[in-house]
């Protein structure tokens, strides 16, 4: 009793402390115009929110608050009394309240004395502090809070009781439906071999008339969203697939855009190639310099390869920004007027023929990406990701194949960021900072080290999720960062985890070449 | 740990990484040399100058130091990089900044009827209380950051809490950027340690000021390093501590709280961090959310360098990268802008032929 | 049994001040089962360390088939057709039991990475065939229909034998074994004995035998030797080292050897 009071009082901690952050950075203000734009009544650039949003918002989070504590892992017996649960949440409901009260207390009174808090904390506007405690004073704001937060938490606290009770009953009617369906026709096309087909044939068709018909905005989007699946893919072979960390992706991506632009823009060395073959340049000089750089580093492990690749990619960033190679590189000014593709004379600069672009190299880069997975030298990858030692004792050329990622990972980085100057028709030191390799890094994990369609998937949500939540965009990299340290804790595998092929040929029953000796061991097993 | 000690003989290495690290050193060092050489033969630098890019670096190096000494410290029991130290010394600058902003803001009004600022009538305190708070937000930051996104993750694969370190240095760093705003933002140091006086030490000719900030940091640094020598070395703690670093499981059958000890060590490297960071707002005047970032990666450079694991070790790697850094680029004739370059690149030099750092052992190589 | 599969001469190791292998001469012929046996720490998985290429030793030589291979990369070696497993299991975990064993014919391959990525005729030809030869080596190790299962989710014994299928992946002549009975009960490790009999006897393959379980290196070993702090105290056939003084006196203490000279004096006189 006492411990799981005790555990009530530290969620409620944990609430409270986090809803006071969220306040402070300006999160709750954001949170509660994106649900109003949600119901379809957009706040205007100037306005708060309206108190109910942020009640919404908040309950959310109370009803969470008070549902962790209602049931816990010490419980032995799953059916908790309801007096327990409330008492749980009550108590979890007030710890979290009282951090809100004083926090309304002490912010509430410094804004009526006409500090402005936005000299220290930029987040924290007079409006918006109003907007916390529904334009009362202080302490009514805070009493209002307070009492939201306890009441919330009951109602969470006794919303999981019917919910524990209703668990049985919702797994059985899943099990029914799963099992209606493998029985009617449904079970019937899910292992009908053609239905992938019919499937791969659908998303192909998809592909070539959606880009014609969302326009421009959403072509720059999905591009954009394109070129993280190239670097992902690249990046997934170094990481997920041969298991070595490199930080400093981004130095393949700016090494792929600088070679591309430097051959095809007019400024400064007016080389005006043209478009394709400027691309197999930029593609092979990235591969090149991985494996360049890779002969020397690739004998260190996991931590310290992260750390030098990350200083690479940093040096390589402020050598294209320096005076010292300006001549060169045109320093920070970035060169412009990049060539866009050309084809039988015809020019493609439009956004479509760019999206169409972008999904060719993204289907090759899928297309080479899964073949390499599936195949000898994917299973070695594999196996030095798991234990490098082992694997080159078994006969795996360990250096050779860590080489090879390196080339692979650093080609594809090559071709997005080929593709990625050539889109912008730009490209500057500034395209290639290290959050570049970061969030390539984030995409990849989250997705799933090692799984394609994971990294797919995790382009969509990291890249393209974002740009549709326009509202969230400062607090992006705050997400990711939070995001990265649960999945690890959470969910390591990600959220599309690898599989594994099932290869075993069955052998038939004793023939006479082969081996007809009865198993040598464990006959039985 | 067996297996890495490997006889360095005169005979040519036999694997192709071996033979390609053995031309690229002679090559580097070859360039090095002719680099400094020329420079050396036609440099407009007196003694003078040398003298004062070298104090500069010194104070930088003591910083380093410090921070250094955080990564050692966890990388010797965790064998994990806490990617995130860096943020902890810029949540520590903080901590120290918003002292002295309260102090500032308060006016005392003294017997003789001058006003002053609470910040100038007792700046003592006020440093003292800067550090204060500073240390210890950082190393309460720390503690939790090892409580939230390390200690679950123990057993996992290394890469595994690496990827969480990355994840909470984005996160403390964007926080920070969220809470603070992204501008720089001025440290006010009292009267006393106006930043750009000190004393005039001449040199022939001209002299090298040796100012109250640097010489303040610098003295600092090095009682906190003894200080945390002596703990290491000296007490019950210290002793846990190497314990646990030598071998987990068995320190806790010897009755070591493996757990606490551990989070002690982040307390402690955070204290250094944070100290660390209010010496880098006094020194270096401006701070902002990034502020952490660029020392932590030198510093971690610096622990690599003195042999990641040893404490002597990243005190001298600190106060060495440091120096080099300043001095560097004058010596090597290149851009004042280039320093961090030249920072990375003996990071990744030292790595690729001498992993073991300077004082330290073979940790980055092959294990069996 | 004449000639000399492995041979070492001198071999010494050292780790800073301490030597854990000192001048030990091995010479395994051909064909045989020859056990390393000693107390723990004796210097016999450094040893193996040495022959497999883990560890370059400071002093002496290592002949595999009239071949110096010291200081040859272990994947190298691998090549030559040296394979070994380890005292604690190390599998490739998160890979299937069927692409562990693919992952030990690799120095068997021919087709370089980009007939993978073509799947070039030749290449499809081979990864059929190592499929299929995995898939027979399974069968081999009595792991039939296991094979789609992570190594990380098999049982025990199940996984020792999946260890020894991936090193018989290459061919080799000479596998190295270390401790392959270790956490067995005495049924699985009687299975385990005939096991290796077999493989040398259909494969033909020479093996060297880190064992504890003293009652399969007397029963299948053609040749014993004894390592005590590194070095090499005594070799022979099982019978000559039952009695050999040394060895008792290595296992058990001084005295136990006088102790059993004086038992069996009073045995046999």
């Amino acid at each position: 009793m006492k411990t799981s009071l005790q555990n009530s009082v530290r969620n409620g901690v944990v609430f409270g402390v986090v809803i006071v952050f969220l306040a402070l950075i300006g999160f709750l203000v954001i949170a509660a115009s994106l649900l109003q734009k949600m119901v379809g009544n957009p706040v205007g650039l100037t306005s708060m929110p309206s108190a109910a949003s942020l009640l919404v918002f908040l309950g959310f989070l109370h009803l969470w608050n008070g549902w962790r504590v209602s049931h816990n892992k010490e419980d032995i017996d799953t059916n908790v009394p309801l007096k327990t649960r409330i008492l749980r949440g009550l108590t979890a409901g007030v710890t979290t309240g009282l951090f809100l009260l004083v926090y309304a207390l002490v912010v509430g009174t410094i804004n009526e004395r006409g500090v402005d808090m936005r000299v220290y904390l930029s987040m924290l506007s007079s409006q918006s502090i109003d907007f916390f405690l529904f334009n009362q004073s202080p302490l009514v704001g805070g009493l209002i809070q307070f009492g939201f937060s306890a009441a919330a938490a009951v109602v969470g606290a006794v919303l999981a009781k019917f919910a524990d009770s209703g668990k049985d009953k919702v797994k059985s009617i899943q099990k029914a439906a799963v099992a209606w369906s493998d029985k009617s026709w449904l079970g019937k096309v899910k292992t009908n071999p053609y239905v992938s087909y019919v499937l791969i044939g659908v998303v192909l068709l998809l592909l070539v008339l959606v880009p014609r018909q969302w326009g421009a905005y959403w072509n720059y989007i999905m591009g954009t969203v394109g070129i993280y699946v190239l670097l992902g893919l690249g990046l997934n072979i170094i990481v997920g697939l041969s298991g070595q960390l490199v930080l400093g992706y981004v130095a393949f991506f700016a090494i792929g855009a600088y070679s591309f632009a430097l051959v095809t823009a007019p400024d400064p060395h007016n080389l005006q190639f043209n478009f394709w073959i400027a691309l197999v340049i930029a593609v092979l000089v990235s591969a090149l310099s991985g494996v360049l750089i890779g002969l020397p580093i690739l004998r260190l492990r996991g931590d310290y390869l992260a750390i030098v690749t990350l200083g690479f990619g940093e040096i390589i960033r402020i050598l294209l920004k320096s005076d010292w190679l300006k001549d060169f590189t045109l320093g920070p000014r970035g060169l412009r007027n990049i060539a866009g593709p050309t084809l039988f004379g015809r020019e493609f600069i439009g956004d479509i023929d760019f999206m169409y672009l972008i999904i060719l190299a993204v289907l090759l880069a899928l297309f080479i990406a899964r073949r390499v997975q599936d195949s000898t030298v994917g299973r070695a990858w594999l196996a030095i990701s798991q234990d490098e030692t082992v694997a080159q004792a078994t006969g795996v050329d360990t250096y050779k194949y860590k080489l090879l990622a390196l080339a692979i990972g650093a080609a594809f980085a090559g071709l997005g960021g080929a593709l990625f100057a050539s889109r912008n028709q730009f490209t500057g030191p500034e395209d290639h900072v290290l959050m570049v390799s970061i969030n390539v890094l984030c995409l990849v994990i989250v997705g799933g080290m090692g799984s394609i369609p994971g990294v797919v998937l995790g382009a969509f949500a990291l890249k393209g999720l974002p740009e549709i939540l326009r509202e969230l965009e400062s607090y992006r990299l705050l997400v990711f960062g939070a995001l990265l340290v649960v999945m690890m804790i959470l969910r390591p595998e990600g959220l599309w985890p690898a599989k594994r092929p099932n290869l075993e040929v069955k052998q038939p029953p004793p023939e006479p070449e082969t081996d007809t000796r009865p198993a040598a061991i464990g006959g039985g097993s | 740990m067996e297996g890495t000690k490997r006889k360095r003989s005169l005979t040519l290495p036999q694997n192709k990484s071996g033979l390609f690290r053995l031309i690229a050193a002679v090559v580097v060092f070859a360039l090095l040399f002719w680099r400094v050489g020329a420079v050396a033969t036609v440099s407009q630098f007196g003694a003078d100058t040398w003298l004062r890019l070298a104090v500069s670096g010194l104070i930088l190096g003591g910083m380093y130091a410090l921070i250094a000494i955080g990564y050692t410290l966890v990388y010797g029991i965790l064998f994990m990089i806490n990617f995130a130290h860096g943020e902890v010394m810029m949540i520590g600058a903080f901590g120290g900044y918003f002292v002295f902003e309260a102090f500032n803001a308060i006016p005392v009004t003294s017997a003789d009827g001058t006003t002053l600022s609470l910040l100038n009538s007792y700046p003592i305190l006020a440093v003292f209380l800067a550090f204060l708070v500073g240390m210890s937000i950082a190393a309460l930051a720390g503690f939790l950051l090892e409580k939230i996104a390390y200690r679950p993750l123990r057993g996992a694969p290394r890469l595994v809490p690496l990827i969480s370190a990355i994840g909470a240095s984005i996160f403390l760093q964007n926080a920070g950027q969220l809470l603070f705003g992204p501008q720089r933002r001025e440290y006010i140091n009292p009267d006393l340690l106006t930043r750009g006086t000190g004393w005039e030490i001449p040199i022939g000719e001209s002299s090298v000021m040796l100012t109250y900030t640097g010489v303040f940091s610098l003295v600092l640094s090095a009682i906190l390093m003894i200080g945390l020598f002596v703990l290491v070395q000296r007490t019950k703690l210290g002793k846990a501590m190497r314990a646990v670093a030598q071998d987990k499981s068995t320190a806790a059958l010897m009755g070591v709280d493996v757990d606490k000890v551990i989070s002690q060590t982040f307390v402690i490297s955070g204290l250094l961090a944070g100290a660390a960071g209010v010496m880098w707002g006094i020194h270096n005047q401006l701070i902002n959310y990034f502020t952490g970032f660029l020392p932590g990666i030198k510093a971690f450079t610096a622990a690599v360098l003195g042999g990641i694991g040893n404490i002597p070790g990243a005190m001298i790697g600190g106060l060495f990268l440091g120096i080099v850094e300043s001095v560097g680029p004058a010596a090597l004739g290149i851009d004042f802008q280039l320093k961090d370059v030249i920072a990375f690149s003996i990071l990744i030099l030292v790595l690729i032929f001498r992993p073991s750092g300077i004082l330290g052992e073979a940790l980055a190589e092959e294990k069996v | 049994m004449s000639k000399v599969m492995l041979e070492t001469k001198q071999v010494t190791k050292i780790f800073g001040g301490l030597t854990a292998v000192n001048r030990v001469d091995l010479v395994i012929p051909e064909g045989a089962i020859a056990s390393i046996i000693g107390p723990n720490g004796a210097g016999k998985t450094t040893l193996f360390n040495c022959i497999s290429g883990f560890y370059n030793p400071e002093f002496g030589a290592v002949l595999f088939d009239g071949k110096s291979i010291k200081g040859v990369l272990t994947d190298k070696i691998a090549g030559l057709g040296i394979s070994r497993t380890y005292q604690n299991i190390r599998l490739f975990q998160n890979m299937t039991a069927v692409e562990n064993i693919m992952v030990g014919f690799q120095p068997r391959l021919t087709q370089d990475w980009w007939a993978a990525i073509l799947r070039t005729p030749g290449y499809n030809k081979e990864e059929k065939f190592v499929i299929n030869e995995a898939s027979k080596l399974l069968k081999y190790v009595g792991l039939e229909g296991l094979g789609d299962h992570l190594a990380v989710n098999l049982p025990y014994g199940a996984q020792r034998r999946l260890e020894i299928a991936r090193a018989l992946a290459n061919k080799p002549k000479l596998l190295l074994l270390d401790e392959p009975t270790a956490g067995m009960n005495p049924q699985e490790t009687d299975e385990m004995k005939e096991f290796i009999r077999h493989v040398r006897d259909d494969l033909g393959i020479t093996i060297i035998l880190i064992e504890h379980d003293m009652r399969v290196v007397m029963d299948i070993s053609d040749q014993i030797s004894v390592l005590d702090y590194g070095e090499k105290i005594a070799e022979g056939t099982p019978k000559e080292i039952q009695s050999n003084p040394r060895v008792i006196e290595a296992y058990l203490g001084p005295g136990a050897a006088a102790l059993s000279e004086k038992y069996r004096r009073e045995k046999t006189g």
